[in-house]
Parts: structure tokens; C-alpha cells; sequence
């Protein structure tokens, strides 16, 4: 079955000549192209603020790279997340967000305006609003970065298809690594689970259809501490943490679904941070640092929904026009 | 039956209304159309009901040979998206799923001949003085790979020296495995270099110098 999706942005905004990125200074920059950054972009146009949107490398987001959608209010028969990012992205353009795809490599607050820097663009705003989101989190182990792309992934329905009639490892318990488990059963002959507790973390549902499923097995209480191979992998050495042996169990990939975190390296030492590393924020979405605002999954270790991205997006837009409304000179 | 829907055609139109110029598509197929080439073909002939901007031509990769050596296509479904000039813009397989949304990018971008690029990496492409060959490898299903496919072709749009391909991966079994194409995107650049996942720019253009180094 063919489908179609229009889910880049549009960028004609970006190319009008009298408002060159480089020249200008923005009410509001948005670092992040998600539903929290998207629906902020929507508020902010609305409310006549300048808008600058760098979408990073996924515009749309996680949403973009999420299967359906089935709780976002107003689609009573859910929605596939590419074409629910086209539509956050469409909304934002009506309203005058000029939206850029491109990744932030530097962000300076100590100033206002503030800069933000793409690889060669530096672009100024009085406003910032943090949106950057989460991404993956890898395993750390030895044999990891070495077989990226060569066996090891973090994108199923991107990789699925490489691992036809083959067996593959899925680390994670949760509900992505329960989802992709079963989406993997499509390709793979067999799909190994390999969850450091004894109990799925995943919904009752994902749970139930993954422990029906033949093809699916479960190594419990174990990690992975190395992937092996040569020129790709073959196999991947788990300790069980109860009894503190260790196994090597053949596989012909690895797919890592242990987490998110959230991507905030760029704003280390000039935001506060919390143990974990998402950034510190108010009930009003203020940083430590005014003028400079946060929403979605970059500040949200709890939900990471889309709803509540959307709606942190919102309170950091109108808290940001009010900030703007409060230093303007006369 | 069409293979875009209503919403769909109307939004394409409306994204390819302002054409900075004419895009001509070569499509290549052959008389026992090979898997997709049937679809890539009615996908193109739809896309270009869209616009009056757009043409399409399709050729016979064996009865046409000399056209397919002329825009250097060595294999099907291809489709070579052409400007005011032939940038060396190619889709090797169907661009469905995700990579509908480059095809669209590149029509629009060899309209306007126009890369968006940084200063740096136009400075770099414009002193190329050999050839550069990208091989983008994609799956459908992939959210990531556009940007990539996105990216080479932008290169070769700025570059005469450069040529980029989009290459389904599940189309090209053989090429994939010659390759190691074991997930996507991958980019392999001259057939020395090689990048895994949606690089940005800037590594890409570092990429580029080490395979020509």
C-alpha cells in the first residue's frame, strides 16, 4: 500500500529579501519544530510577534515519527502523526511564523537580544522560546556507536525492512519498545525483548498483545553490556542483573528503545537544569533566565504527550508577548 | 484509480503554485514494467497534472538507451527532475511514503536553481574540480531520510561537478547489500565515504572533502 506524505515544511517564508535572517532582530525565536514549538508559533502569530522558527532535524517532531495518533482531542478517529504535524505546521504558517529547517548549534542568553546560531546563520531575538524536545537515549555500551547503521538502530519502521527473515534484539521494556517489538514480528523471524526488570513497563494493552505474540521471546532482569560483531552485528553479551551471569545471545540487529532524553547540551550553564538534565521551569514556563522561555518534552519528564507539549507551547507564547509587551521601549 | 487523493492533489497544487520555472521529469520504465515502475510512472504523470509548470517524459530504459546514457540512468523506476538546466537530481525507486515530500522539494528547487546553502558549502561545491556522486539510501518509512536526500540534491543543484540520487533501498536489494545498507539514511559519497543517519550540513561537507582527500 502507497501513501504520500507532505510532511516537510513549506520555506518560502524564509526567502523574502527584506527580512534576512541575518539582519534583523526577532521578537521571538522558537528552537524546537514540534507540537510545543509549533502551537507556541501559532499563539505568537496570532499575537503579531515576529517570529523565527528552527524546526532542528525532525520537523514536526517525535509526532512525525509516530505511527497514529489516537488521543489528541479533535480526532475522534485518530490521526497519523506525520499528517498531525502537517497540520501544527500549516496552522503556524497562517499566522506568519517564518519556519526554517535547520539545527541550532549555539545559543547565547547572557545578552538580550539573545543569539542563536545555526551552522552559518546567527540569528538575534529578544524573546527565545526552548522547544528542542527529546531525543533517544543510547545504551552507552562498548560495540554501540561503532555498529550504528550497521545493525544497530533506533528507528524500526525506518530499519525494519533490513531485518527480513532475520532475528533481532529489542532493548526496553517500555511502550515503544513493546510497539516497535511487535511491528519488528512483521520482518524479523524472531524478535528477542531484553528488559532489565521482570515486568513490562508498557500500557496493559501493548503488554498483552506482546506476550500473545509467537514470535516475540523476553529475556527478563537483563542489560546489555556489549554488541559484537565485525564489519555488522552478530550478537550482544547481557548480564542478569539477579544472578550477575552472563550470555551471548546471536542477533542480527539491535534496536534501542531505552527512553528519551531530553536535548539540552546546547543550553548547559546558561539555563538551570535538574538532575536529569531537563530544563528548570515555573508554572508560567519561565527559565531561570527572563526572556528566555521553555515548553514541551525538553521540560517534561512525566507526560511526554502531545496535548500537553502543545499546551506548554501555548502558556510560553503568551508568557513570551507579555515579557516582550512589558520591555519594549516606548 | 489515481494514486494521490483529493486532499493530497490540492495541497501539492497549492505547494507548487509559484514555480520559479519550468521542471521537466524524465521517467525511465521498459515495456515489462519492473516492480513500482508502473506507479512511479502514474505517480509523475499525477504530480504533473498539478502544475502547468511541470512535464513529464517518459522513455523505455532499453529502447531509449541513448537518453538513459545521456542522463547517466542506470537503472529503474528513475526519475530525473530537470530545470532550466539538468542539475543531476535522480530518484532511484518510487519516491512514496516520506520521500514524496523531497520529490516536491527538488521540483521546487530546480525551478528556482536556487541551493539553499550556507556561504561555506556553496564556496566549497563551486571549487570542486572532480566529480562527486551521492547515493542516498531511503526507506519509505523513513522521517529522517528526506533531509538527507534533501541535502544532496541541494549540493548538486549548486554544483555541476555533483550529482545525488535518492535510492529506494528495498527496490535495490543488490545495491543495498553492496553497500551494507543496514539502516537509513545512509549516504555514500564516491563509493569511499559513507554517513548513517540525517546529517547536518556541515558533516556532510566534511564528508565530502574526505572523499575527495
Amino acid at each position: 500500500m502507497l501513501d504520500f506524505k507532505l510532511a516537510q515544511p513549506q520555506q518560502e517564508a524564509q526567502q523574502d529579501a527584506d527580512s534576512g535572517p541575518d539582519n534583523q532582530v526577532y521578537d521571538l525565536i522558537i528552537i524546537g519544530g514540534g507540537p510545543a514549538g509549533l502551537t507556541a508559533a501559532i499563539y505568537a502569530g496570532r499575537a503579531r510577534v515576529k517570529t523565527l522558527l528552527l524546526t532542528g532535524s525532525l520537523p514536526g517532531g517525535q509526532t512525525a515519527n509516530t505511527d497514529i495518533v489516537e488521543n489528541y482531542p479533535g480526532f475522534p478517529a485518530g490521526i497519523e502523526g506525520p499528517e498531525l504535524a502537517q497540520k501544527f505546521q500549516e496552522q503556524a504558517g497562517r499566522f506568519g511564523a517564518q519556519i526554517v529547517v535547520d539545527n541550532v548549534t549555539e545559543v547565547n542568553f547572557s545578552t538580550r537580544p539573545f543569539t542563536v546560531l545555526t551552522h552559518g546563520t546567527a540569528y538575534q531575538a529578544q524573546t527565545v522560546i526552548v522547544a528542542a524536545g527529546a531525543e533517544p537515549r543510547r545504551l552507552g555500551v562498548p560495540g554501540e556507536e561503532k555498529f550504528f547503521g550497521r545493525g544497530v538502530s533506533a528507528c524500526a519502521t525506518c530499519d525494519g525492512f533490513f531485518y527480513r527473515d532475520k532475528r533481532v534484539v529489542v532493548v526496553g521494556g517500555g511502550d515503544s519498545a513493546i510497539t516497535e517489538a511487535i511491528f519488528l514480528t512483521r520482518f524479523a523471524s524472531e524478535v528477542i525483548v531484553i528488559h532489565r526488570r521482570d515486568e513490562l513497563r508498557a500500557t496493559k494493552i501493548n503488554r498483552e498483545h506482546a506476550l500473545a505474540n509467537p514470535k516475540i521471546r523476553f529475556v527478563w532482569d537483563s542489560v546489555v553490556e556489549e554488541i559484537l560483531g565485525e564489519q555488522t552485528v552478530n550478537s550482544v553479551r547481557v548480564r542478569n542483573v539477579k544472578t550477575g551471569g552472563t550470555s551471548v545471545i546471536e542477533t542480527d540487529g539491535v534496536f534501542l528503545y531505552v527512553g528519551m532524553k531530553p536535548v539540552t547540551e546546547l543550553f548547559a550553564g546558561q539555563l538551570e537544569l535538574n538532575e536529569q538534565g531537563y530544563i528548570v521551569s515555573d508554572q508560567r514556563q519561565r527559565t531561570n533566565m527572563p526572556g528566555v522561555f521553555v515548553a514541551g518534552d525538553v521540560q517534561d519528564p512525566l507526560y511526554r504527550q502531545v496535548v500537553i507539549a502543545a499546551g506548554s507551547g501555548a502558556v510560553a507564547a503568551i508568557e513570551a508577548e507579555r515579557f516582550l509587551e512589558q520591555h519594549s521601549q516606548p | 484509480m489515481s494514486l494521490l487523493n483529493e486532499e493530497i492533489r490540492e495541497q501539492v497544487k497549492q505547494e507548487l503554485a509559484d514555480l520559479a520555472g519550468p521542471v521537466k521529469m524524465a521517467m525511465f520504465t521498459q515495456e515489462f514494467e519492473c516492480q513500482f515502475c508502473a506507479e512511479t510512472r502514474q505517480l509523475a504523470e499525477e504530480v504533473a497534472e498539478l502544475s502547468d509548470q511541470i512535464t513529464v517524459e517518459v522513455y523505455d530504459f532499453v529502447a531509449d538507451e541513448e537518453k538513459a546514457e545521456e542522463l547517466s540512468i542506470d537503472k529503474i523506476p528513475a526519475i530525473a527532475v530537470i530545470g532550466a538546466e539538468d542539475y543531476g537530481v535522480r530518484y532511484y525507486g518510487i519516491p512514496s511514503g516520506y520521500e514524496f515530500s523531497s520529490l516536491l522539494h527538488a521540483i521546487k528547487m530546480v525551478a528556482a536553481g536556487k541551493p539553499e546553502l550556507s556561504e561555506d558549502t556553496l564556496e566549497v561545491l563551486t571549487g570542486l574540480d572532480e566529480p562527486v556522486h551521492f547515493q542516498v539510501f531511503v526507506t519509505p518509512t523513513c522521517p529522517y531520510c528526506p533531509q538527507s536526500v534533501i541535502l544532496a540534491h541541494q549540493m548538486a543543484v549548486a554544483s555541476p561537478m555533483v550529482r545525488a540520487d535518492m535510492v529506494e533501498a528495498q527496490e535495490f536489494p543488490h545495491l543495498s547489500q553492496k553497500y551494507q545498507v543496514m539502516g537509513v539514511p545512509r549516504t555514500v559519497i564516491n563509493e569511499t565515504a559513507h554517513l548513517e543517519g540525517a546529517a547536518p550540513e556541515a558533516m556532510v561537507l566534511e564528508k565530502l572533502q574526505e572523499a575527495l582527500a
